[in-house]
């Protein structure tokens, strides 16, 4: 958490409503490049619209989301796909395409942003296949696949344009604690391997626990605490400290 | 959607929809010209949406082929007119039935079928990745449905058509040995340009209409799990509606420029 | 993957290859891939012909209307543009005729292009070929139907007409036939008459001419009635034209034949004393047959006068005032009408008499005519004059025919001298007795009556 390390993420003053409904209100934090946040709160927080608003899929209201130094809220086009380029996104439901093989579903982001030739790509895909274990399965369609499987190779597809940021979505939900941890496996990975600033936003305190470096805490639309694992257990609000420690 | 409101403003809901309808269409129309094009997307759909409907239209079109011979030719032998037969048959199923029938067909299988698709990858987030993936979601999924759908009505219609002649020339022929030449022969006699081509590329409004209200239903629902049953009902009632009102005006319209189609 | 892009290209390919097939069909039903020629033909009324519509060579489909150009005016014309295979040019000459027809009962309206004569060269390309109009059917039926009726309504007419003066003139031939049996058998007064061999022969011989006139008399009349049994066919207005005209030969020779019998008479038995009682007999019988022929002449006449075929024969072209019935005359209100102008000339101011008794105009009856014409003045022309003819000596008989040459006389003259058209000149011979308006008891002359202008052609 040295000062010295340039920041990835920047949430400055951000609100967000869906019509009478306030979902954030005036949410400000940073992310280090490198580091690994993790989103806590009760349902229907405003977690999911936190990311979505990270990666330009959701505008602010009011306020303004930087990723470097690009404000992803005002980018249009070939700016902002740029700018994603950089992130990847692990969805709660996995989100592999039905329509197509495994194979595919990594090839297409692949195929779409890189100038990779037909046989890089096969080998790219086939080596984020690998590093997720599914190899073997790169011809299933997504529907042959066990929860775990399609996590994994969720999260494939988001690593195989190996991205500076990995924004991920409640990474052990539907899953058993096992196989939650395979994936928290492969984030600790990632996050050693490649440096990836990783956003998380989940539930599960005991993998968020394993892989977080900072923990923030939102109730309520507001984000009540930003803070290290440490802080937080002894943070004055019940709310956070159950959430963080589960005491 | 249409019913929400009861104080007085269900007019102004309705409005609305319209309005929201009709930017969706223009916003197909718009985005279908800039690049990139979703070519391979677009050879799916008309695989989609034209090939997997062939057995639909082909069987449909055969069987009332041959159900509109029995019907025209008892009343036309009374009539002395039974020579007539193949000309009844090719011109109402060229001018009207053939693309009537094939486009609330397709309104009925593929717009459920595309209603249903894309509400699931609303649901399922799917649109989202595809909007990660820095892929125009709307090129990606809507517009190339309703290019498919498009494109590929006038040649569902021209099948419709011919299977009709085939199965309407099937029962002349087992009612009268009717020869295929002199059928066909009879069928085409007299028949103009206008008699075939404005009806059958009238279908690719159709088409539009139907991947465009289909599209919108699925892609703009937000309504999880249950909004997929919905979407696909929605978009088969509204379709077809909108493909038969259509059908009017462009009855009218191809009259106006083509005045020799009018029997 | 792989499959389904076949099914897919197999599919496309497939529409698109039916989609063409079909353009083919119908373009080969409009012969569209063939070569063609262009012609133009023009039409006042193109009876719903449109662009696409087929053309028809020689009953061969052989192309279509590919434009029409509306006329700016109505005195101008359609003008179509005309496509058609070059295969069937050859059929195609410049006297070709291009008309309307229908294809069948419901079907569409075509052209169809007559094939032209053997003998003359192809019609050029892009010339206009001629024309035929077609008859619109509810101006055909009307049309149709007013002529039967005029027809059907005339025959019957004509028949019972010729009927009547058929009997007349058998009377007269009876009574005719009765004198040259008496005259053969050389019976009572007439007797005397065969002591002169010239004069039975001649006597004999007009009696034959009467016979024969009869003859054709009664043969108008079955002719007449003929018509009226087939007045169905289609040269009805010309049948009617023959047997009108057969008619009025017929009565015509009745007539020529009375005169002649009358003069060789007269030349017989003028001079002798003796045959006073046989000369009245003749004379009797003579001023019948005469009678009857100007009855026979009048009932014609009468026929053209008739209210009801009056426009029919004036249609037909057969009347004029050239002959007027008396009986009509007089009892008409405005021909003799007091209004009118008239023209008194006494017999001895205008006629000389021949050698041979009959009278001629003389120089100061011409001048009496020219001075009563002056004083008409401008108005007598183009106005209808009416010349009656005066003659009150001789029975009803001798008085009839010399009014009437007295007044044929002053017409001949008034049609030379003045220009006159015969149809605004007429002649009505009223033996002594004038019409009643005019205030005159008797008269032996004639007079010239300029009609009031008529309001209409009657």
């Amino acid at each position: 958490m040295t000062e010295s390390q340039p920041t990835a993420i920047v949430f400055d003053g951000v609100s967000k409503s869906f019509g009478s409904k306030q979902v954030l209100q005036e949410v400000s934090f940073s992310v280090m490049q490198g580091e690994t946040v993790c989103l806590l709160g009760r349902s229907g927080t405003g977690k999911s619209v936190t990311l979505k608003l990270l990666i330009g899929l959701l505008r602010p209201d009011i306020g303004k989301v930087l990723i470097g130094q690009d404000n992803i809220s005002s980018l249009e086009g070939d700016d902002l796909s740029r700018l994603r380029r950089k992130m990847g996104f692990l969805f709660q439901s996995a989100a592999l395409f039905d329509s197509a093989t495994l194979e595919e579903n990594l090839a297409l982001p692949l195929r779409r942003l890189t100038d990779k030739s037909k046989s890089e790509i096969e080998h790219a895909v086939l080596r984020a296949l690998a590093e997720v274990g599914l190899a073997a399965d790169r011809y299933k369609m997504p529907g042959e696949l066990s929860g775990g499987m399609k996590k994994r190779a969720g999260l494939a597809r988001a690593l195989v344009l190996e991205p500076e940021i990995l924004l991920v979505d409640e990474p052990s939900s539907g899953l058993d604690r096992i196989t939650a941890s395979e994936i928290d496996d492969l984030l600790l990975e990632q996050k050693a391997k490649r440096r990836t600033t990783i956003v998380i936003v989940t539930h599960d305190v005991h993998g968020a626990r394993r892989v977080g470096d900072r923990f923030a805490v939102l109730d309520k639309a507001r984000l009540v605490a930003f803070d290290t694992l440490q802080c937080l257990e002894n943070h004055e609000s019940k709310t956070v400290r159950t959430l963080v420690g589960g005491q | 959607m249409i019913c929400t409101i009861a104080d007085g403003g269900r007019l102004k809901t309705f409005l609305e929809f319209i309005g929201v309808i009709a930017s969706f269409a223009a916003r197909v129309i718009t985005s279908a010209w800039r690049s990139p094009y979703e070519f391979e997307q677009t050879w799916m759909q008309v695989g989609e949406i034209g090939a997997r409907s062939l057995p639909l239209v082909a069987a449909s079109g055969l069987a009332l082929g041959v159900v509109m011979t029995l019907h025209t030719h008892s009343t036309l032998v009374t009539f002395g007119a039974a020579a007539m037969i193949p000309k009844v048959q090719s011109l109402s199923f060229f001018i009207e039935i053939g693309p009537l029938v094939a486009a609330l067909l397709v309104a009925g299988r593929v717009g459920a079928g595309i209603g249903a698709v894309l509400a699931n990858l609303r649901a399922s987030e799917q649109i989202d990745a595809i909007e990660v993936l820095s892929v125009d979601s709307f090129k990606f999924l809507v517009v190339p449905r309703v290019v498919a759908c498009v494109l590929v009505l006038p040649l569902l219609t021209t099948f419709m058509d011919l299977t009709a002649l085939l199965g309407g020339f099937l029962a002349e022929h087992a009612l009268s040995h009717l020869s295929a030449q002199l059928f066909i022969e009879r069928a085409f006699n007299g028949f103009a340009w206008s008699n075939f081509v404005p009806p059958t590329l009238k279908t690719t409004v159709f088409g539009f209409l139907i991947g465009t209200v289909s599209c919108y239903y699925g892609y703009t629902t937000d309504e999880g799990a249950e909004g997929v049953g919905r979407a696909a009902t929605n978009s088969v009632v509204l379709s077809s509606l909108l493909v038969i009102v259509a059908d009017v005006v462009l009855v009218k319209i191809i009259f106006l420029f083509f005045p020799g189609s009018a029997l | 993957m792989r499959n389904r892009n076949i099914i897919t290209g197999a599919f496309v390919l497939a529409g698109i290859a039916l989609f063409a097939l079909v353009i083919f069909l119908v373009g080969n039903q409009r012969k569209t891939f063939a070569k063609h020629v262009e012609f133009y033909t023009e039409f006042a009324n193109i009876d719903g012909i449109m662009k696409g519509s087929k053309v028809r060579v020689g009953g061969f489909d052989a192309g279509e209307v590919t434009d029409i150009q509306l006329p700016d005016s109505p005195a101008a014309h359609f003008r179509l543009t005309l496509s058609v295979v070059e295969r069937v040019h050859g059929l195609i000459r410049p006297d070709s005729l291009v008309s309307v027809a229908s294809e069948g009962i419901v079907g569409d309206k075509l052209l169809q292009i007559h094939p032209g004569s053997a003998n003359l060269p192809q019609a050029a390309p892009n010339s206009t070929l001629r024309s035929k109009e077609a008859l619109e059917m509810s101006e055909l039926l009307e049309r149709s139907a007013g002529l039967l009726n005029d027809v059907s309504g005339t025959m019957k007419e004509v028949s019972t007409k010729l009927t009547g003066t058929l009997d007349a003139a058998t009377t007269t031939i009876n009574n005719a036939n009765d004198l040259v049996v008496g005259i053969k058998q050389g019976k009572g007064a007439i007797g005397v008459l065969l002591r002169d061999e010239n004069t039975a022969r001649s006597v004999r011989e007009t009696l034959a001419n009467v016979q024969q006139a009869t003859a054709s008399v009664s043969d108008a009349s079955m002719r007449a009635d003929r018509l009226v049994s087939d007045f169905e066919s289609r040269n009805l207005g010309e049948k009617v034209d023959q047997t009108i005209a057969s008619a009025q030969s017929a009565a015509q020779n009745v007539d020529a034949s009375a005169l002649q019998l009358r003069q060789s008479l007269t030349s017989a038995l003028g001079p002798d004393s003796h045959g006073v009682d046989a000369a009245n007999n003749v004379r009797q019988s003579l001023s019948n047959v005469n009678l009857a022929s100007s009855n026979m002449v009048e009932d014609t006449e009468a026929l053209k006068h008739g209210f009801l075929f009056r426009g029919f024969f004036k249609r037909r072209g057969y009347y004029s005032l050239a002959n007027l019935k008396a009986d009509e005359y007089r009892s008409n209100r405005s021909l003799p009408a007091a209004t009118n102008t008239r023209a008194w000339l006494d017999q001895p101011e205008l006629f000389d008499n021949r050698p041979d008794g009959s009278e001629e105009l003389s120089p100061e009856g011409k001048a009496k005519i020219d001075e009563a014409m002056a004083e008409f003045g401008d108005g007598a022309f183009g106005r209808a004059i009416i010349v009656e003819g005066y003659s009150s000596t001789g029975d009803t008989g001798a008085q009839f025919a010399t009014s009437r040459v007295r007044a044929t006389l002053v017409r001949h003259y008034l049609q030379a001298r003045f220009g006159l058209d015969s149809r605004d000149v007429g002649i009505v011979p009223l033996r002594g007795v004038p019409p009643p308006s005019t205030n005159k008891k008797t008269w032996d002359g004639i007079c010239l009556v300029l009609l009031k202008p008529r309001a209409s052609a009657r």
